[in-house]
């Protein structure tokens, strides 16, 4: 049993188990449910190294990594939980405006990057701090723009969890799903032109295969051969969306054939499958070109804070893929490898939810962003409209002015 | 009866073309669906086949003879029984159809008019908007080996219309990128390019067909510089031609400049000469910032003198003094400067000194000098193909009232296209343009002078 350490994680549970009681089971939508595949991955064209239980019986080969970065990807995975349960406490106790949750996604962004090398691009979807903060980022960055503050990379003006760092290689989420694709597409197709060695990788949700730039970015790849990787996070729902309403096709995977992209589908809760399939796509690059990953995993938690998934989801689909919890899975891999233990575990998540206690109240105590700032950045160089609007609204804000 | 062969017209634009050859002989005996000739339009060479039985009977317009305007005859064909003296005598007779003129670019304003700014004063030579377009692509891309160009049909096939020739031949096949056909698609791997440190130069066959792109240049390209905190941008360049054609109809009719001069993080520019767009490209490219340039596909057949300098451009943000005038000030971009200048010229014949300003930059605009001029005229019409709510003219009247309403002597006037898409029969798309006369009725109206 893994047992529920800190306050801020019990809270998390109690309200999620309060909402089932609400709801009784109920998907009010009668949408489609999205049946956990895992059990029988083999029949589903999904590899996988490990089963449930953390045991090597999958047909793909463990990619044996060393300890030591086994036991990194796993408390980077906890420590993107831990940071989505006090993300959902701070916007319902008002305190930032606006949370994705990222709760049963932390194997797959967290498996690709380390599959990456740090001076490789990413292209992030929502979802993934993970993916920054093995890159170096500080804890308190992501918090500062979580606030909005002044003391952030996008000083104030990005979304919460729409996040990423230029110096990091981590290009930042634009809103509109998909349509970054292109973009992760046409910088890989500028490395190539220029010659250089960089690789690229690119997040989306399986609710972005139907918007017009996926098709467009895959069909170009197939074409030009850049040297991306599309990381299709098939996470059963788009919003209340289901994959079942979202494409006739038996896979998200196989849309790669239509355009020559070679593609696998993976356990997207196995994060050693991640990084096996990731890491050889990566490594074909050069030679093969694109690749295309449908990894598939599970939204547990709600699309936003917006979302209510009462209405179209029912609790049972959800037990299913509560067994399958990659944390679960990886804790046992490790645990199975003597890796791990309950004393282990105790201390990660104090570990985590200390630094969260620290970096929350950090960012909160910085400085918004000062009000001349606004103007900044919307061209190379200010133009005279405005540096007109920032002299008037500094003019209004000077008091007895 | 002897039956004439005119110079076809091969597309809506065309108003000449070059007999590239021959491909029968005078006395030849012709049937329908025969190759008569092949003829060399700025766009593409294409065969002309007879649509008339009979004999080739003279041939009127020799092969290698360009600027042969459409709808001249170029050759006889005579019917069966016919000897050749009928065509003499068709061909001597006078032409039953009017060659078309050619569109001529209106005159320069007379040496006369005091030039209100620093002129170029180097070297020039006279080339269509089409080559100078092309030059400047060519001199960048000499200048800086990150710019490339992108589109549909930019390398094998040079260019819908023709604006990349020769270029995939110098630059080769890394640098010219002919690309499948999905404006959203290739206009994302363009800004995802200008991420990864090069300087697109996203070619659309027209604006028109952009307008699946508008995400992708608005969202992305205009806004990453601003929503990652300065960390990244998208310096680079869309280009294509913008506003209506000739008879193309409502979806491939229309001007965008407000649409894109609304956007904050996008430079707009739209050139009129030879010499604007020369100077206004290579600044675009130059430029770190996203840029637009709203090119115009009847401008592209037309000749200016340009000036012969690769460190020649044209600031982005400045416009310019065509014609200096004292009575009234006449505002136009693109293709409505031609129409500005040709009003002013009527216009002094009846006493009113129009001053024209070739807008030049939709985004930022050059207030500055309208402002002036206004101060001078105090009278202002404004000119734009496109449409008159929440337009060009709009905000050139809001910022005039802003920093000039104590010189204006009359209520600013708008002449633009008519609210209505753009009509496909030729007469109703005319009456929908502005033209030289509704831009002299507009400024005899603000000079009360009817």
């Amino acid at each position: 049993m893994i047992r529920n350490l800190a306050a801020s994680r019990l809270k998390m549970v109690q309200h999620v188990t309060t909402r089932k009681k609400k709801t009784v089971g109920k998907g009010k939508l009668n949408a489609p449910a999205f049946i956990c595949p895992l059990a029988q991955a083999k029949d589903h064209g999904i590899r996988q190294v490990m089963d449930a239980e953390g045991n090597l019986t999958g047909d793909l080969a463990d990619p044996d990594l060393a300890d030591g970065q086994l036991i990194r990807l796993y408390e980077m995975m906890v420590l993107v939980r831990a940071i989505d349960d006090r993300g959902w406490i701070l916007q319902r106790s008002g305190r930032v405006e606006f949370w994705i949750p990222h709760r049963g996604l932390e194997a797959v962004h967290t498996a690709a990057t380390i599959a990456f090398n740090d001076d490789d691009w990413i292209f992030l979807g929502y979802r993934h701090p993970g993916t920054l903060l093995l890159r170096g980022v500080p804890l308190v960055q992501l918090f500062a723009q979580f606030f909005g503050r002044a003391d952030e990379p996008f000083k104030g003006r990005r979304l919460p969890t729409l996040m990423g760092d230029r110096r990091a290689n981590v290009v930042p989420m634009t809103t509109q799903v998909g349509s970054y694709i292109p973009h992760a597409c046409g910088a890989a197709w500028a490395a190539k032109i220029k010659g250089d060695d960089t690789r690229f990788l690119a997040f989306f949700g399986e609710g972005s295969s139907s918007r017009g730039e996926f098709h467009s970015a895959l069909n170009f790849a197939g074409v030009h051969k850049p040297p991306v990787v599309f990381l299709c996070e098939n996470n059963g729902w788009a919003v209340t969306t289901p994959t079942s309403l979202q494409t006739a096709s038996t896979t998200f995977a196989e849309k790669g054939d239509a355009y020559g992209v070679r593609n696998i589908r993976v356990d997207g809760n196995d994060p050693l499958a991640v990084f096996a399939a990731t890491r050889e796509a990566r490594d074909l690059a050069p030679e093969k070109g694109a690749t295309l990953i449908e990894a598939v995993t599970y939204r547990m938690g709600y699309h936003t804070t917006s979302d209510n998934p009462d209405l179209y989801r029912t609790p049972e689909e959800v037990a299913v893929w509560e067994a399958w919890d990659p944390l679960i899975r990886m804790r046992k891999y490790l645990e199975n490898k003597d890796l791990w233990n309950e004393q282990h575990e105790e201390e990660l998540w104090a570990r985590c939810l200390a630094e969260i206690d620290v970096a929350v109240h950090a960012a909160e105590a910085m400085p918004l962003p000062g009000p001349a700032s606004m103007f900044d950045d919307t061209f190379e160089e200010p133009t005279w409209m405005l540096e007109e609007q920032r002299e008037q609204l500094l003019a209004e804000l000077e008091p007895g002015e | 009866m002897a039956i004439q062969v005119l110079m076809p017209a091969l597309s809506p634009t065309m108003t000449e073309g070059k007999i590239a050859a021959w491909m029968k002989s005078e006395g030849d005996a012709i049937t329908s669906g025969d190759v008569l000739c092949e003829i060399e339009t700025d766009k593409a060479t294409m065969e002309v086949e007879a649509i008339d039985e009979g004999v080739l009977g003279k041939i009127l317009v020799a092969a290698g003879t360009e600027g042969v305007a459409v709808n001249v005859p170029i050759a006889v064909i005579l019917e069966d029984g016919e000897d050749a003296s009928a065509a003499d005598a068709l061909s001597a007779a006078p032409e039953s159809a009017p060659a078309a003129a050619p569109v001529a670019a209106p005159a320069a304003p007379a040496a006369a008019s005091p030039a209100p700014e620093p002129e170029y004063t180097g070297p020039t030579k006279a080339m269509t908007v089409r080559e100078a377009l092309r030059d400047a692509m060519a001199e960048e891309m000499r200048a800086d080996e990150n710019v490339f160009l992108m589109g549909e049909e930019v390398a094998q096939y040079q260019g819908a219309y023709k604006v990349s020739q020769g270029l995939l031949d110098e630059f080769g096949e890394r640098r010219v990128i002919d690309t499948p056909i999905t404006e959203h698609g290739f206009a994302g791997l363009g800004v995802g390019a200008a991420f990864g440190g090069l300087k697109p130069i996203v070619e659309f066959m027209t604006f028109n067909f952009a307008m699946q792109a508008c995400d992708q240049i608005i969202n992305s390209a205009a806004k990453t510089l601003y929503m990652s905190g300065g960390q990244m941008g998208a310096p680079m360049v869309f280009r294509g031609p913008n506003g209506a054609a000739a008879r193309v109809g409502a979806q491939h009719s229309q001007c965008y400049a407000s649409w894109y001069g609304h956007i904050p993080g996008l430079k707009v520019v739209t050139p009129w000469s030879g010499e604007d767009a020369k100077g206004l490209l290579k600044a675009a490219i130059r430029d770190p910032n996203p840029v637009l340039v709203l090119e115009n596909e009847i401008l592209y057949g037309q000749s200016f003198e340009v000036p012969d300098d690769p460190d020649f451009t044209v600031p982005i943000g400045k416009a310019k003094v065509e014609r200096a005038g004292s009575d009234v000030t006449i505002t136009a971009f693109s293709i409505t400067v031609g129409y500005a200048l040709e009003a002013a010229e009527t216009l002094a014949a009846e006493g009113i000194e129009a001053e024209v300003i070739n807008l030049r930059s939709i985004r930022p605009l050059d207030i500055d000098t309208i402002s002036n001029s206004v101060q001078k005229t105090n009278r202002l019409v404004t000119v734009e193909e496109g449409w008159a709510p929440y337009g060009v003219g709009c905000e050139i009247a809001t910022q005039v009232m802003e920093v000039a309403f104590d010189y204006l002597d009359a209520p600013v006037h708008r002449v633009s296209g008519e609210d209505v898409p753009m009509p496909y029969a030729a007469n109703l798309e005319a009456l929908a343009l502005p033209n030289a006369d509704k831009i002299v009725a507009a400024a005899k109206a603000v000079c009360y002078a009817n």
